[in-house]
C-alpha cells in the first residue's frame, strides 16, 4: 500500500447534506411513530416497554458507534478513514438519547417492579439490594451515563471536525491520547446502564456476562448500521470513489468477525446457567422458553449466528453491495429480535406478542434518533477531510 | 507426493531457462511481460510472497478453502454424532440429571473436532497442492539459486511449456531486466 | 541501554515508524537472523542451559516419585481437591495464547509489527502447551490409563463421559497444541530453506533441508502457502478463544461460589493474553539483546506489547469488579462470602499479591518512557506472571477451601513435591527454548523482509532513500551509531 496517493476529496461532492435527507425522514417517522405508539397504548405498560426495546435498540448502536470511533482512534487504524465520519455522526447522535430516555423515565413504576415499596417490603433479597436498586442513585447514575455519552461523544466529532479546518495533526495526537480513557469509560457506562436498564427488569436475577453481551450485539448493529448508511449516501451521490470496496470488505470482515463473538458471549452465559442448573439463575432461561419464546430463542441463534456466519464467509460476498445490504438488513432485524427477546418475556410471559405498538415505537425512537443524525451529519463533511492518514485510507487495498 | 523420488518431469536435455532480477519490482514487471508472451509452464521464486504477484502472473485463487471448509463440517458432523452416539446410545449414563440427548454439553468438542480437521486438511492440503515435500527439484543443481531464500529474485521457464524456445526465450528474458539468464540442466543436485 | 536508532519517540502520525532499524537489505535480515544458529554455541547459553536442565531434573524426580507414590506427595485434600496441579496447568496454557494471539489475531488486524516476534511466540506456545498438558496428564491419580480420555473402542465397552469439561479439555489442548505446532512449523518452511540455503555442512544441509521439504521460493506455492497461512489463523483465532474458554468451564459450570461466574470464559482468554504478552517480553528482552537482534525487535515492538498488556489488563481488572459487584448484587451469601474471604480470610496475601501484581504493576504503561524502557518491561513483566499464577491459585483454592458448609473448610499447604513440580515445569520451558533459539531462526524472517518498503513492487530506489533519512530525520537527537 504505498501512500503519496494524489487523490483528493471533493468536499462539495461528499458533504455531510447527503445524510441530510435523513432529517426529513426521521422527523415524520418520528412523529407519526410518537403519535401512534401513544394513541395505540399511551400511558400502559405496554407503551413503556415497547419504547425500552426501541431505546436500547438505538442506544446500542449509537454506543457501538461510539466504540468503534475510539477503538479507531486508539489503534492508529488508517482502512477506516474514509468511513470514521459516517461512524462519528452516528455516536454524536448520543445527548439526544438523554431526551429520548424521558418516557421511561417517566414509566419506570412500570417498568421496573423494583422501584415498587411492596415489592421489596416482602423481598429481603430486594431489600439487600437497595443500597444500589434504589430510585435516586438510579437516576443519578442515568445523569452520570448521559454526561460520560454526550462528553466523549461531542469531544470527539468536533475536534475530528475542526481537523476539516485547520488540518493538525496534533488533533490526531491528542484523540489518540484521550481514547482510552473514553474505552474506560465506554466499559463502565455501557456495563452499568445495561444492568440498570435491562438486567434490573428481573431483580433476582444476574450475570456478570450481561455487559459484555450488550456490547457484542452494539458491535455488530453498528457495522450493519454502517453498511446501510454508506449506501445510502451512495444512492445521494456521496462516498463513491472514496469508501470503496476494500472498505466495505473489511466492515463485512469485522461483521463477520463480531457475529461469532456475539454467538459466543450468548452461548457462553446460556451453557454456564444451563450446566450448573441453579433455578436462581435459571428462571431467566425457562422465561424465555415458554411458548412462542422457544421459537424465538432459536431462530436468534439460526438467524443471529448460522445463517450470517456462513453468508458472510466467502470473499467475494463481502465485496458485492446488494448481499451486503441484504446481510446488514438481516442483522438489524436480528438484533431487534434479540432485544426483543431480552426484554419482553417480563411483559408478555406467555409468549412473544409483536404488536403495532412495537412497530410504532421503533418509528418514534428510530425517527427521533435518524433525525438528529442526519442534523449532526449535515454541520460537516462526510469525509474527514484533512486527516493525515485520509491518502492511506483512500488507497487502501485487501490482498 | 513423495519428494524422496526425482520430480516426475517430462522428457528433454534441459529443465528450462533461470533468469535472476535484483529486485521485487523487476521480477513483477518481468512476470507481467512473461505471463503476456503467453508462457504457461514458468515460475517465480522469491525469499518472501510479492504482494500482487499472482495477477502479474495472471494465475488465480488458490482452492485451499474449500478444502478447508468440507473438511471443518466433517468434523462438526462427525464430533457432534460420536458424542451422541457414545453418551446417548452406546452406554447412556445419568449425569447431573442430563438428558440423554443434549446438544449443549457436546458443543466444545464438536467445535474443537472441526477446527482439528479443517486446520489438518489445510495443511496436509497445501502440501498436496504445493506437491511438497519435493526435496530434488533441478532448480536446487543450480548454485545461484540458493539466494532465492535469501534476497534473490528468479523467474524460470520449464522447456517443456508450448511457448519454449531456447533461444527466443533466453532474449525475452533478457529483455526484462535480468541480470543473469542460464540454462538449467534435467536432473537437479542432491544436497 | 542506548539503541541505535529510535522508531518509538515521534511515531509519524501519517505514514508508519519504520520496523526494522538502521538501513536494512533482505540479505543484512537473513544474515541477522541465521548468525545466533549458525554460530559456535555462547557461553551466556551453557550458563542459562544448565540451571534449566537443573530444573527439568527436578520435574524428572518430582514426576516419578509422584507417579509411584500417588496424588498423597501433593498437599491435596478434602476440601481442595485442586491446587498447585490445575493452577499450573491453567497458568502454563495462558501462557500459550499470546503467541496464537500474535500469529494469527495479528496477522488479521494487519499488525506488521508481529512479524518480529511471531516466530520466537508461537515456539514458546508449543513449549507452554507441553508444559501445561504435562498437568492434567498426570494428576489423575493413575496417568499410565490416561489414554481413557480418548473414544476409542474398548472391551469394556465404555466412552468417555463427553459432558465434562475434563474431556472438553482433553480434546481443546489436543487440538490447541497441534494446530500451533502446524503453524508455527508451517511458517518455519521458508526459513528452513534459508538455513539449508546457508548450510556449510553436509549434515546441517541435510537436517534442515528434510524440514524444508524442498522449498523454492516459488510464487505458485506462496499462493497456496499464504492462502493456508490466512485459513490458519482464521482458525487458530476462534480456537485460542475457545481453548480458555473451555478451561474457564472447567470452573464456571461447576455450582461453586467464585466458579461460577457468566464472565468467566471472556475473562480467562484475556488474562491468558496478558500473561502470554508478559512472558513473551520476559523471553524477547533476554533474546533480542543476547543474539544482536535488537534493530528487528525494536522499541516499537514493546510499545506495541505494552498497549495489549494495558488493555488485556484492564479487561481482567474489568472482570474482577464486575465479579466482586455482582457477588454483592446477587445478595448470594455464598457469593459474598467468597469475595471476603478471599481478601481477608487466610488466603488474603495470595489476593493482594494478585491485586497488585495484575491491576497496578501494568499501569505504569501509560507512560511513554515505562514503555520504552527494557528494565521496566523486564520487572513489570515478571510480576505480570506471578500475579497472574496467584490469580489461578485465589481462584482454585480460596474458593475450594471455604465453600457452602462450614463444617467441610479446610486449609491448604503445598509439600515441596508441588513446588517441584512448579520449578520443573519452568525447567522445561526454559530447555526447550534455549535449544529452540540455538538450532532454529528465533525471528520469522521471510515475513520481516516481506513488511520492508522495499519488498514492495511498487517501491521505486527513489523512495527508499527518502525512507532511509527519515528514520534520522525522527530523532535527530540519536545519530544512528555506524552503518549496517
Amino acid at each position: 500500500m504505498s501512500a503519496g496517493h494524489a487523490v483528493t476529496v471533493d468536499p462539495a461532492q461528499h458533504s455531510g447534506k447527503a445524510l441530510g435527507r435523513l432529517t426529513g425522514i426521521g422527523a415524520v417517522l418520528g412523529v407519526i411513530g410518537l403519535g401512534a405508539s401513544l394513541a395505540l397504548a399511551g400511558g400502559t405498560k405496554q407503551f413503556y416497554f415497547s419504547w425500552l426495546v426501541a431505546y436500547m435498540y438505538f442506544l446500542s448502536i449509537a454506543l457501538g458507534a461510539l466504540f468503534f470511533v475510539l477503538v479507531h482512534t486508539v489503534t492508529r487504524a488508517a482502512w477506516g478513514v474514509t468511513l470514521r465520519r459516517v461512524v462519528e455522526n452516528v455516536m454524536a447522535t448520543l445527548p439526544v438519547f438523554a431526551l429520548l430516555f424521558v418516557p421511561i423515565w417517566l414509566g419506570r413504576h412500570e417498568i421496573y417492579e423494583w422501584m415498587h415499596a411492596e415489592a421489596a417490603a416482602h423481598n429481603p433479597i430486594i431489600q439487600g439490594k437497595a443500597a444500589f436498586l434504589n430510585e435516586g442513585f438510579w437516576f443519578t447514575r442515568a445523569i452520570f451515563y448521559f454526561v460520560a455519552w454526550s462528553v466523549l461523544a461531542t469531544w470527539f466529532s468536533t475536534q475530528s471536525q475542526k481537523q476539516d479546518e485547520t488540518g493538525e495533526e496534533r488533533i490526531s495526537a491528542r484523540l489518540r491520547g484521550a481514547a482510552p480513557i473514553g474505552i474506560v469509560l465506554f466499559a463502565l457506562t455501557t456495563t452499568f446502564a445495561t444492568i440498570d436498564w435491562m438486567m434490573s427488569l428481573e431483580p433476582m436475577w444476574y450475570s456478570t456476562m450481561i455487559g459484555v453481551y450488550f456490547f457484542s450485539g452494539a458491535v455488530v448493529a453498528i457495522l450493519s448500521f454502517t453498511l446501510l448508511l454508506v449506501h445510502f449516501a451512495y444512492a445521494q451521490g456521496a462516498l463513491r470513489g472514496v469508501v470503496t470496496v476494500e472498505h466495505l470488505q473489511d466492515v463485512a470482515k469485522l461483521l463477520f468477525g463480531f457475529t461469532i463473538f456475539w454467538a459466543y458471549i450468548a452461548f457462553s452465559q446460556y451453557f454456564l446457567i444451563w450446566y450448573a442448573n441453579i433455578p436462581e439463575e435459571t428462571i431467566y432461561y425457562m422465561k424465555r422458553q415458554v411458548g412462542s419464546w422457544q421459537s424465538a430463542g432459536m431462530m436468534l441463534a439460526l438467524g443471529h449466528f448460522l445463517v450470517p456466519f456462513f453468508f458472510l464467509m466467502p470473499r467475494a460476498v463481502k465485496r458485492q453491495s446488494a448481499l451486503l445490504i441484504v446481510m446488514a438488513i438481516w442483522q438489524l432485524l436480528m438484533h431487534f429480535l434479540d432485544l426483543h427477546w431480552c426484554i419482553m418475556p417480563n411483559l408478555h410471559p406467555e409468549g412473544m406478542k409483536l404488536g403495532l405498538t412495537d412497530v410504532a415505537a421503533f418509528a418514534a425512537v428510530g425517527g427521533i434518533f435518524l433525525a438528529a443524525l442526519g442534523w449532526v451529519s449535515s454541520r460537516r463533511a462526510l469525509v474527514p477531510l484533512r486527516d493525515p492518514r485520509l491518502p492511506e485510507s483512500l488507497s487502501f487495498e485487501n490482498v | 507426493m513423495p519428494g524422496f523420488l526425482p520430480p516426475f518431469f517430462p522428457e528433454g536435455e534441459h529443465f528450462g531457462l533461470l533468469a535472476e532480477y535484483d529486485s521485487p519490482g523487476a521480477l513483477f514487471h518481468a512476470c507481467e511481460k512473461v505471463r503476456d508472451a503467453g508462457y504457461s509452464k514458468w515460475d517465480a521464486h522469491s525469499p518472501f510472497p510479492i504482494h500482487g504477484i499472482e495477477k502479474a502472473m495472471g494465475i488465480g485463487r488458490s482452492r485451499l478453502p474449500y478444502v478447508t471448509l468440507v473438511c471443518g463440517l466433517t468434523g462438526v458432523i462427525g464430533g457432534m454424532a460420536l458424542q451422541l452416539w457414545a453418551n446417548g446410545i452406546a452406554y447412556p449414563m445419568i449425569i447431573s440429571g442430563k438428558p440423554f440427548f443434549n446438544w449443549q454439553p457436546y458443543v466444545p468438542i464438536t467445535f474443537e473436532c472441526g477446527i482439528l480437521l479443517a486446520a489438518l486438511s489445510t495443511v496436509f492440503g497445501m502440501f498436496a497442492f504445493n506437491k511438497l515435500p519435493m526435496h530434488f527439484h533441478p532448480l536446487f543443481g543450480v548454485e545461484r539459486f540458493e539466494k532465492v531464500t535469501d534476497d534473490g529474485f528468479f523467474i524460470s521457464v520449464e522447456a517443456w511449456d508450448p511457448k519454449f524456445d531456447a533461444a527466443a526465450t533466453e532474449r525475452l528474458l533478457a529483455s526484462t531486466g535480468a541480470t543473469n539468464v542460464q540454462l538449467v540442466p534435467r536432473r537437479g543436485a542432491t544436497s | 541501554m542506548m539503541e541505535v536508532a529510535d522508531n518509538v519517540s515521534h511515531e509519524p502520525v501519517a505514514g508508519r515508524a519504520p520496523l526494522v532499524l538502521g538501513r536494512p537489505t533482505f540479505h543484512s535480515i537473513t544474515e541477522a537472523v541465521a548468525r545466533p544458529a549458525e554460530s559456535a554455541t555462547p557461553i551466556m547459553w551453557w550458563l542459562l542451559l544448565l540451571p534449566s536442565l537443573g530444573m527439568l531434573s527436578i520435574l524428572g524426580v518430582s514426576v516419578g516419585w509422584l507417579v509411584w507414590e500417588g496424588i498423597g506427595v501433593w498437599g491435596l485434600n478434602q476440601p481442595v481437591g485442586w491446587a498447585f496441579d490445575i493452577t499450573n496447568f491453567v497458568f502454563w496454557i495462558g501462557i500459550g495464547h499470546a503467541g496464537t494471539l500474535i500469529s494469527a489475531v495479528l496477522f488479521l488486524f494487519r499488525q506488521k509489527w508481529r512479524t518480529s516476534i511471531n516466530r520466537a511466540a508461537e515456539a514458546m506456545t508449543i513449549f507452554a502447551v507441553m508444559c501445561a498438558l504435562l498437568f492434567p496428564g498426570i494428576h489423575i491419580g493413575r496417568p499410565w490409563l490416561a489414554y481413557w480420555m480418548a473414544p476409542l473402542p474398548n472391551q469394556m465397552g465404555t466412552w468417555p463421559g463427553f459432558r465434562s469439561p475434563l474431556l472438553w479439555d482433553f480434546f481443546a489442548v489436543s487440538t490447541y497444541g497441534t494446530v500451533s505446532a502446524l503453524f508455527w512449523y508451517v511458517g518455519l518452511i521458508p526459513d528452513l530453506a534459508t538455513m539449508r540455503d546457508r548450510a556449510k555442512t553436509q549434515a546441517r544441509r541435510i537436517a534442515y533441508g528434510i524440514f524444508a521439504l524442498g522449498w523454492r521460493g516459488s510464487a505458485r506455492n506462496w499462493q497456496h502457502y499464504e492462502m493456508a497461512y490466512l485459513i490458519l489463523a482464521g482458525l487458530a483465532t476462534p480456537l485460542v478463544l475457545s481453548v480458555h474458554s473451555i478451561v474457564s468451564m472447567d470452573f464456571a459450570v461447576a455450582q461453586l461460589p467464585g466458579w461460577h461466574t457468566t464472565i468467566f470464559p471472556p475473562y480467562f482468554v484475556a488474562g491468558a493474553i496478558f500473561s502470554g504478552f508478559a512472558m513473551v517480553v520476559t523471553l524477547m528482552v533476554i533474546t533480542r539483546k543476547a543474539l544482536g537482534l535488537e534493530h528487528i525487535v525494536t522499541l516499537l515492538h514493546f510499545d506495541r506489547m505494552a498497549r495489549i498488556m494495558l488493555t488485556t489488563g484492564s479487561i481482567v481488572g474489568y472482570a474482577y469488579s464486575m465479579e466482586f459487584f455482582i457477588a454483592w448484587f446477587s445478595q448470594n451469601p455464598y457469593e459474598q462470602f467468597t469475595f471476603i474471604n478471599r481478601a481477608f480470610g487466610p488466603y488474603w496475601w495470595a489476593y493482594w499479591t494478585m491485586i497488585t501484581c495484575n491491576v497496578l504493576s501494568p499501569q505504569v504503561f501509560w507512560f511513554k518512557k515505562a514503555r520504552s524502557s527494557m528494565v521496566v518491561h523486564f520487572i513489570v513483566s515478571i510480576f505480570i506472571n506471578i500475579g497472574m499464577w496467584f490469580e489461578r491459585f485465589v481462584i482454585i483454592v480460596t474458593s475450594l477451601h471455604r465453600d457452602f458448609l462450614p463444617s467441610s473448610w479446610g486449609m491448604f499447604y503445598p509439600t515441596m513435591w508441588d513446588f517441584g513440580l512448579l520449578i520443573g515445569s519452568f525447567g522445561l520451558f526454559f530447555t526447550m527454548f534455549l535449544l529452540f533459539i540455538r538450532f532454529l531462526p528465533v525471528i520469522a524472517a521471510a515475513e520481516v523482509k516481506s513488511v520492508l518498503p522495499a519488498a514492495d513492487p511498487h517501491h521505486d530506489a527513489h523512495h527508499a532513500d527518502d525512507l532511509a533519512h527519515e528514520v534520522t530525520r525522527v530523532s535527530p537527537h540519536l545519530a544512528p551509531k555506524g552503518a549496517h
